[in-house]
């Protein structure tokens, strides 16, 4: 009995810290995002709230709130309403199995720093992505104007062209690994002592790219293409309505996968025993953070696809490409080699 | 002299450049020394850069103090000058250079003694494009353009600017204009701190 209300006090605490911190962390990105897209285009970025305008996220937070409600002619209210939740709960969601560490042990009992251990946890990743792309299809559908369902007709046609190739790419991990939980993935490179990226440079690079795509980043932010589109899906939000989008696509849903990409194939939280017994903690995050700079890199540095050449591209070179290494992968794993 | 790169390209990615990314890797590499640069930011309210001497801000008259051209000394014996006061003949010249000729509102008169007092010398800055074909039609050297570049009103008969203003402004701003070096920017040093050296071919 004492065990329950423990465990149940655990989860709740880990729901609690892990909601805390990706929501706050997401808003922090923010000003990461545009400070960092500032120094790259020779600008400084936010400077004027706070201490390097440290105090930027608080600031837009207030902006949102305090915009009026505007609510566009002919809209679709319940899709209206329904695709902001679609947008962030599975972005949300996503983090139950995030893993932010190597396990411990607190008064006797094992500990997992993950909400929820799933053994399908990779599944459990394609499915929230897939969930978070209904976000953007409804917002598009609901919103009653060519700019929106346009943004989220170019998502329909991303997310035929990235979520196969996705599967394809991790599922040469899983083979590897043998196994789709998390801890599993890691502890198998641990116990190699080689990181997937090494045996699975490809599959990597394919990773990449359609975490890029789902995310909705550059070069395949086609779904809210500034330039030509206005912002795309969800232009005629306004508000926090819209605050939400890009803090669920652009910022929780990016993080998620980042570190589910350094957990497949950067070896998660193995490295040198260099801090301790925060080593693991902060080699994931380390980890995680640098490729959350590069895909900021990235996007600030890319102009972007049309949506036809994504499609061309993902079905006519990526898949192939994926396949083949996921049979060459099996191939060795099956004999041994 | 700009030097430019000419740079030879064939349509198609090379076998290499596609596997290795290499156009991707320009791009970011590109960008990653834009990031190691130091911002170039003007940090508009706090820090502002000096405008260049042939900038054409808000406009002033030059007044009457003994500098003026001989066009003006011709006939300075018709006119009744005030020292430090605007040295307006009030010929409409600038109105008939200008392109939006309904932003002006001058008006004279002519005193007991027979000369002409310029007694209004308004111009609507609304409807101004400061293109400064105004500055040049002015035969005395009256009109002139100053390096002021701030001026937002809350109404709309604040931007209206009045001979007392431009009286004001030429004596200060636009003087101090007038006398520097003919150079594109007021000050080498600040410039060079912004926007790096510039080589002068003279
Ligand atoms: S600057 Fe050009 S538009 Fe303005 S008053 Fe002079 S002539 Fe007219
Ligand atoms: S051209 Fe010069 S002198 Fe003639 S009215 Fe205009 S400002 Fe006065």
């Amino acid at each position: 009995m004492n065990d329950i209300i423990f465990y149940a006090i655990v989860i709740a605490v880990k729901i609690l810290v892990v909601l805390g911190v990706t929501l706050g962390l997401g808003a922090y990105l923010t000003w990461y995002e545009r400070k960092f897209a500032g120094h790259l285009q020779v600008r400084r970025g936010p400077t004027v709230v706070g201490p390097f305008g440290l105090l930027q996220p608080l600031a837009d937070g207030i902006k949102l709130m305090t915009k009026a409600p505007i609510l566009p002619r002919g809209i679709d209210t319940t899709l209206y309403y329904l695709a902001i939740m679609m947008a962030l709960i599975p972005a949300v969601m996503l983090f139950a199995v995030v893993p932010f560490g190597p396990s411990f042990k607190f008064m006797g009992h094992e500990i997992k720093p993950i909400v929820a251990d799933l053994n399908i946890a990779i599944l459990y990743v394609f499915a929230m992505g897939s969930m978070a792309a209904y976000g953007t299809l409804f917002a598009g559908w609901a919103s009653n104007s060519k700019y929106a369902f346009i943004g989220s007709l170019r998502k329909a046609a991303l997310i035929v062209s990235y979520e196969v190739v996705l599967g394809f790419a991790a599922l040469s991990v899983i083979l590897l690994a043998g196994s789709m939980n998390v801890f599993d993935i890691v502890n198998a490179q641990i116990r190699s002592g080689i990181w997937y990226i090494v045996y699975q440079p490809v599959s990597f690079i394919l990773f990449l790219f359609c975490m890029l795509a789902e995310s909705g980043r550059v070069p395949f932010d086609i779904q809210e293409a500034e330039a030509e589109l206005v912002t795309g899906y969800n232009v005629e939000y306004g508000g926090m309505k819209f605050g939400i989008f890009p803090l669920a696509e652009w910022y929780l849903n990016t993080l998620g996968l980042c570190v589910i990409a350094s957990v497949l194939y950067l070896g998660g939280w193995s490295g040198p025993h260099i801090f301790g017994s925060f080593s693991g903690y902060i080699w994931l995050l380390a980890k995680s953070f640098g490729l959350l700079f590069f895909v900021i890199w990235v996007h600030w540095t890319l102009p972007r696809y049309q949506a036809k050449d994504v499609v061309e591209f993902a079905w006519k070179y990526l898949l192939p490409i994926s396949i083949v290494n996921l049979v060459f992968t099996a191939f060795l794993v099956y004999f041994k080699v | 002299m700009i030097k430019t790169k000419k740079l030879k390209r064939s349509d198609k990615l090379g076998l290499l450049e596609a596997f290795l990314f290499l156009d991707f890797v320009k791009g970011l590499s590109i960008t990653m020394r834009n990031l190691l640069r130091k911002p170039i930011t003007t940090q508009y309210p706090k820090e502002k850069i000096t405008p260049p001497k042939r900038f054409r801000g808000k406009h002033g008259h030059f007044v009457y103090d003994g500098e003026e051209p001989p066009s003006l000394k011709a006939i300075q014996g018709f006119m009744s000058f005030e020292k430090a006061k605007s040295r307006c003949v009030a010929c409409y010249m600038c109105q008939t250079a200008c392109p939006m000729p309904t932003l002006f509102r001058i008006e004279a008169v002519q005193m007991p003694d027979g000369t002409k007092k310029v007694v209004r010398f308004d111009m609507n800055l609304l409807n101004c494009l400061f293109c400064g074909l105004c500055v040049d039609a002015c035969p005395v050297e009256c009109l002139t353009m100053s390096d002021i570049h701030e001026m937002s009103v809350y109404r709309r008969s604040d931007a209206v600017l009045n001979m007392d203003e431009m009286e004001y402004i030429g004596a200060t701003n636009a003087k101090a204009v007038r006398d520097l070096p003919d150079r594109i920017w007021r000050d080498d040093k600040e410039r060079e701190t912004l926007w790096g050296k510039i080589k002068w071919n003279f």
